[in-house]
């Protein structure tokens, strides 16, 4: 499969005041065409500054790449001018947010914004970029007659809809979806999983789905990465990954969620504290968390060891077996 | 089972909450339930944003004035109770919220925080209620240190416990749980949940659970209650409900989790529209309008909950062709 993203050894800090907080620490994936990656992890993991990062959309002055590369159909996108990050964006590479509200410009009506970015991309009147724009929206459910309606006169639901049809007005390669689904309802999300679903058959899209929800990643996507303090610590074809974790952060996520199917066992807690960014600890960086861990995990990091069929994992066990 | 037999802790009878909104009519937040709560149990209370479910919260701990109905509370009108008899009857209902950031005091520190319930109701000072605060602080899992933090220094989990320990100060009987694990993440949120259920097991409180996510609520409730546009849809035990759904509201919202399990996927139900406004809603079943199964009927006569099991109740005209189909369907399999 012809690779279309790859990050390599990201690193990414944050400053601020004096002082540092180092979001992502050595990250590599990558991403096929026509593929769908799902990226887990819990708050202040690192998710969301890895798809910022990538779209060079860090704050300026305060987020920093400090290492590392990211490649775009092989080219860096870290060497690119600003000029021509303008064209990738929202052209090549399209980001959905989690919410729709703060992301749509509450000034213009929804069919303009659309149409505006439509006609950034690509040589068609206005005229053209309007009916395109039509075209979009009624593809999301959106009938023509509210093209000329404000954001704020929309739904969550709606509204996230409208979001999905911007990022998708030039056809991306790859778009980012960074929690679509967080500030909705359960059925509203199912709708919307739906539609992100057929789209991205329909224009063979790649996807980096970046949720907390191990429920949606196992409907939409073929493989995860599950981060845990700026780092992947597990990744694999998702199945595979769910039904035999080998990271104890892995096992320990998925047996904190409650079923909805199977037998009702006791949640199970990971104990302590997500790492601080701003004092990650030496060696694994889930050590100072994890039921097995060795005094080699407290000085040696461990790298990403394959546990078999494109399963690997950050984990000193692996090597023991 | 035999603790869920004996008698309601609370009885909700025909509650409505109406609120006025001005030139445009009345939106029925709440609107004609009826269930109750047994001691030692929990109900779980799901549905979508704006069905309704945090305003019975707020309508049964009396942060809101209810529009019609009854509640008893130990077979006490808590619609009547007088400035004196709610004093009393505050110490026994309590609540707890989605998110202790703007439900903790910013200026206080934990230990005062901790400290007011006693202080309120004179039941400790000196000695004796820093005694009771630390016992507290130490039930609930909240370390030493903690109590001399502002909230605003606390991460989610730590603050959500303050709130619990503060819920649970004046050892209550009943408590509105709205939401409380929503704002947090897994793994911290299996911690709340571990505490609230050990601490009904302790000290047998009865919560009305409030969630919009069903796998928690499956887990944490003796029953479940679906709300859709201020009415209960259906109502029945927690395994019953999730086995044997028969409200076609229920059976979509089921399909609509999504799920880590693999191999037997179930057909999901994917609903078109919005949930419609309460703003005076019209006859005939509310969900009618995002039904696949309405027909004429359901758009003029509004379904009553009938009983379909002992115990399991629902409000369609058709769950008996819902019940017929889930037969056929599994003989066939």
């Amino acid at each position: 499969m012809e690779e279309l993203l790859k990050i390599k050894d990201l690193h990414v800090e944050y400053r601020a005041g004096g002082t540092v907080a180092k979001a992502v620490n050595g990250l590599s994936l990558t991403i096929h065409k026509g593929e769908a990656l799902g990226l887990v992890g819990e708050s202040g993991a690192g998710k969301t500054t890895t798809a910022l990062a990538t779209l060079r959309l860090l704050m300026d002055q305060v987020g920093f790449v400090t290492g590392g590369d990211i490649l775009f159909h092989g080219g860096s996108m870290l060497e690119k001018r600003e000029k021509e990050m303008v064209d990738i964006r929202g052209k090549s590479i399209a980001m959905v947010f989690a919410n729709p509200l703060t992301s749509l410009n509450p000034l213009f009506t929804v069919g303009h914004q659309i149409a505006m970015g439509i006609q950034k991309h690509s040589k068609v009147s206005k005229q053209e970029a309007q009916e395109q724009a039509a075209g979009l929206l009624a593809q999301v459910g959106i009938p023509e007659s509210r093209m000329k309606d404000y954001p704020h006169q929309f739904s969550g639901g709606m509204r996230q809809r409208v979001g999905i049809a911007a990022a998708m007005a030039c056809s991306p390669e790859l778009l980012i979806a960074d929690e679509p689904t967080t500030a909705l309802d359960v059925t509203i999300q199912a709708q919307i999983l739906e539609l992100m679903k057929n789209l991205q058959k329909e224009y063979d899209t790649s996807l980096l789905m970046i949720t907390h929800n191990l429920g949606i990643i196992a409907e939409m996507c073929q493989r995860v990465a599950i981060m845990y303090a700026g780092e992947i610590v597990e990744i694999g074809p998702v199945q595979e990954v769910f039904e035999n974790p080998v990271h104890r952060y892995t096992a320990g996520l998925l047996s904190a969620i409650p079923s909805l199917t199977g037998e009702q066992e006791r949640l199970e807690s990971i104990p302590g504290l997500v790492a601080n960014a701003q004092k990650l600890p030496e060696g694994c960086k889930f050590h100072p968390r994890c039921t097995r861990r060795t005094e080699r995990c407290r000085t040696e990091t461990p790298p990403l060891m394959e546990a078999g069929g494109g399963h690997y994992a950050a984990c000193w066990k692996l090597e023991a077996i | 089972m035999s603790k869920l037999e004996s008698a309601p802790l609370l009885q909700v009878q025909n509650l409505k909450k109406y609120f006025d909104i001005q030139d445009k009519g009345k939106l029925h937040a709440v609107d004609d339930i009826s269930f109750d709560i047994k001691p030692n149990e929990t109900l779980g209370l799901v549905g979508e944003s704006g069905c309704g479910k945090s305003t019975v919260g707020n309508v049964l701990s009396k942060l809101l004035p209810e529009t019609g109905g009854e509640i008893l509370f130990e077979g006490r009108s808590l619609t009547r109770a007088n400035k004196k008899e709610m004093e009393s009857l505050r110490q026994k209902i309590q609540m707890i919220f989605q998110d202790p950031y703007s439900s903790l005091n910013p200026k206080k520190s934990v230990y005062s925080i901790l400290a007011q319930p006693y202080k309120l109701y004179h039941m400790a000072s000196g000695k004796a209620l820093d005694h009771k605060v630390r016992e507290l602080a130490e039930m609930v899992g909240l370390e030493e240190y903690v109590l001399e933090k502002f909230p605003h220094e606390l991460d989610g989990g730590k603050r959500q416990l303050t709130g619990i320990a503060r819920a649970l100060a004046l050892d209550p009987r009943f408590i509105v749980c709205d939401e409380p694990v929503s704002a947090l993440d897994v793994s911290v949120q299996a911690t709340i949940i571990n505490l609230l259920i050990d601490m009904q097991k302790q000290h047998g409180y009865s919560y009305l659970f409030i969630s919009h996510d069903l796998s928690v609520v499956r887990h944490i409730s003796n029953r479940v209650a679906v709300m859709y546009l201020g009415q209960i849809v259906e109502i029945a035990e927690t395994a019953e409900i999730f086995g044997n759904t028969l409200h076609p509201y229920s059976v979509a919202l089921l399909s609509a989790v999504p799920k880590i399990e693999f191999g037997q996927k179930t057909q999901r139900i994917v609903l078109t529209g919005d949930v419609p406004s309460p703003m005076n809603p019209k006859p005939g079943c509310r969900f009618a309008a995002r039904c696949w199964m309405a027909r004429d009927n359901c758009r003029q006569d509004t379904p009553v909950l009938e009983t379909a099991q002992p115990g399991h109740r629902v409000a369609c005209h058709y769950w008996k062709e819902m019940l017929q189909n889930r037969q056929v369907a599994t003989q066939t399999a």
